[in-house]
């Protein structure tokens, strides 16, 4: 029996999930459903929501499979769809409202909050689309060609984004050095 | 970076984790129940000839049966596109599997639309008792994300939108109509909304007054209003920063809900950050739309609804409840039974004082006296019937 390589194997698994099957679905992705949900847990800050998100963006991404290209890797094109459902569900009340604490006017929250900087205060802080570069680079160890497929721009232009997202970051850090 | 980095790898490591043995095999479960039948590329595959008939052929045919079925392009090509309205007969459809998410539209005491997991649209007459499916167009490419605002049991609009370009830098957008319960929708030809930024918050007074909100994440909102059912929009002004809060480039968004309109007074919501702390406000309009002023900041601990333009609700994830009936000065507990197993806030609708509707994670509950009392009702399109309900 010839060996079956990655590529092919991928391959076939993508046209029995396009035919439907959806375990091959769940096989095409399991390998990457660990750096999936790593990043949607980065992004959202909590288990639930972060499952439910990587659930969500798993059918988004079965019902996108035509438009993945044989060969392609799997791994940038499912983490770009669920950065982008990161996206969504940050910009959801369901996602703030689960995020939040009781009720404190806006004066004394400001206090509070100039009392508890720290680097995750300042992550919190960023740009939701510095926040994604900075993750995908600095903690899934994405190379940079691959971060750029994420997010969707040149690999010189990812570049540019952790440049800016680690300069956008450098004031909370400097804090946080300095405390 | 350098010395940094370090720290930055363990900052990011904090906030992540990885995914539980349950949490696999409920996906692997689910996505073996294939879930996403209805706009699914297995689907796909087999309805592909036709759509691509409808949309090569099935224009012009349909266009001169003048059933007004295929709707003009939008103003961008690359944008979601209608290219046929199915009636339900012949449909064929797996139930939606839960935890799903829904949308809710009451537009009075007993109609009440749904929209399950942007597939299954459903309407009741009945305050959720009964429900009869109702068509949705079908898109050109795959289903785009949805939004629905409906006035009465027949006459409503969506909003799709396309993916997001950058963080809201651009997206493209199509707005339907119907006059028929969903029996045709119409796409129309809206002049007014640019393609730039995120478009939601689709929202509809009666058939002429509707509203749409364009933001971004560094841009204070603007709120798009149309006087003619949806066909010409007009931008209002900035909403104001809100006090305490401050766009900035490193801010976070001000994002803008739905709004809602009592007579001459227009209300909505919006939820913002200040210094990472999240922060719920209402703004009001009395001038249809064209100028928001703040009106009051609110409790961030549940989701906001209007029951009338000074009595305001809210339940919270962990089921308490608050209302307000001074616009919100003051809050006060408010009894209420709502119960649920996630410990989220759910979104809330009233249709007036006393009928509204919960929903979160696809379950929807009822109440009918304001919110003291709610019973969970049938989230169509997925089989499940909540015991007793």
């Amino acid at each position: 029996m010839e060996p079956v390589s990655e590529d092919q194997s991928s391959d076939q698994l993508r046209r029995r999930a396009l035919a439907g099957d959806g375990y091959a679905f769940g096989e095409l992705i399991g390998p990457v459903l660990d750096p999936a949900f790593r990043l949607a847990m980065t992004m959202l800050k909590d288990r639930a929501t972060a499952e439910d998100t990587v659930q969500e963006a798993a059918f988004k991404a079965w019902r996108k499979l035509d438009r993945f290209r044989p060969g392609s890797e799997v791994r940038p094109w499912f983490l770009a769809i669920v950065a982008n459902e990161c996206r969504s569900m940050r910009r959801s009340r369901w996602w703030v409202m689960r995020s939040n604490g009781p009720f404190s006017p806006p004066a004394k929250v400001q206090r509070d909050w100039a009392d508890r900087i720290d680097l995750d205060a300042a992550l919190d802080r960023l740009p939701k689309h510095h926040l994604l570069a900075l993750t995908l680079y600095y903690h899934l160890d994405l190379p940079i060609e691959e971060v750029s497929r994420v997010l969707g721009c040149s690999p010189g232009a990812a570049r540019v984004r952790l440049h800016r997202a680690i300069a956008a970051l450098r004031p909370g850090l400097v804090t946080e050095v300095g405390r | 970076m350098n010395g940094e980095e370090p720290e930055l790898r363990r900052a990011l490591e904090g906030r992540s984790g990885s995914p539980s043995p349950e949490f696999r095999a409920r996906l692997a479960s689910a996505l073996g129940a294939g879930r996403p039948v209805a706009s699914s590329t297995p689907r796909l595959a087999l309805a592909g000839a036709v759509i691509l008939a409808v949309a090569v052929v099935g224009v012009l045919l349909m266009a001169r049966q003048g059933g007004g079925r295929i709707a003009p392009l939008p103003g961008s090509a690359s944008g979601p596109r209608i290219v046929a309205t199915p009636t339900p007969a012949g449909c064929t459809f797996c139930p939606i599997a839960m935890p799903t998410y829904a949308q809710l539209s009451a537009p009075s005491d007993n109609v009440v639309w749904v929209l399950v997991q942007d597939e299954y649209l459903a309407r009741s007459t009945d305050r959720g008792a009964d429900w009869e499916r109702r068509p949705l167009p079908t898109w050109s490419g795959q289903t785009p994300p949805l939004e629905m605002s409906f006035i009465d049991d027949h006459e409503g609009w969506l909003l799709a939108v396309g993916d997001q370009i950058g963080a809201c830098r651009s997206q493209t957008f199509a707005l339907a109509h119907t006059t028929d319960a969903g029996a045709t929708w119409t796409q129309l030809d809206v002049k007014g909304i640019p393609e730039e930024h995120c478009k939601d918050g689709v929202s509809f007074a009666d058939s002429q007054r509707g509203f749409v909100n364009v933001w971004d994440e560094s841009h204070l909102p603007v709120i798009y209003r149309t006087t003619d059912g949806g066909r010409t929009w007009t931008a209002s002004a900035p909403l104001p920063n809100p006090p305490g809060f401050k766009i900035t480039d490193t801010g976070g968004p001000l994002q803008p809900g739905t709004v809602r309109a009592f007579g001459s007074i227009l209300l909505l919501p919006a939820l913002g950050q200040v210094s990472g702390a999240p922060m719920q406000y209402v703004f009001s309009s009395t001038d249809g739309g064209k100028t928001w002023s703040y009106l009051a900041g609110v409790p961030v601990n549940g989701a906001l609804a209007f029951k009338a333009s000074t009595q305001w609700f809210q339940l919270g994830g962990s089921d308490e409840a608050i209302e307000t009936t001074d616009s919100g000065k003051t809050w006060q507990d408010y009894a209420s039974d709502y119960q649920q197993a996630a410990g989220v806030a759910p979104s809330v609708v009233f249709a007036d004082p006393l009928v509204g509707y919960a929903t979160v994670r696809g379950g929807i509950a009822r109440t009918v006296d304001g919110g003291h009392h709610w019973v969970w009702i049938t989230t169509p399109g997925t089989g499940v019937t909540p015991v007793g309900g």
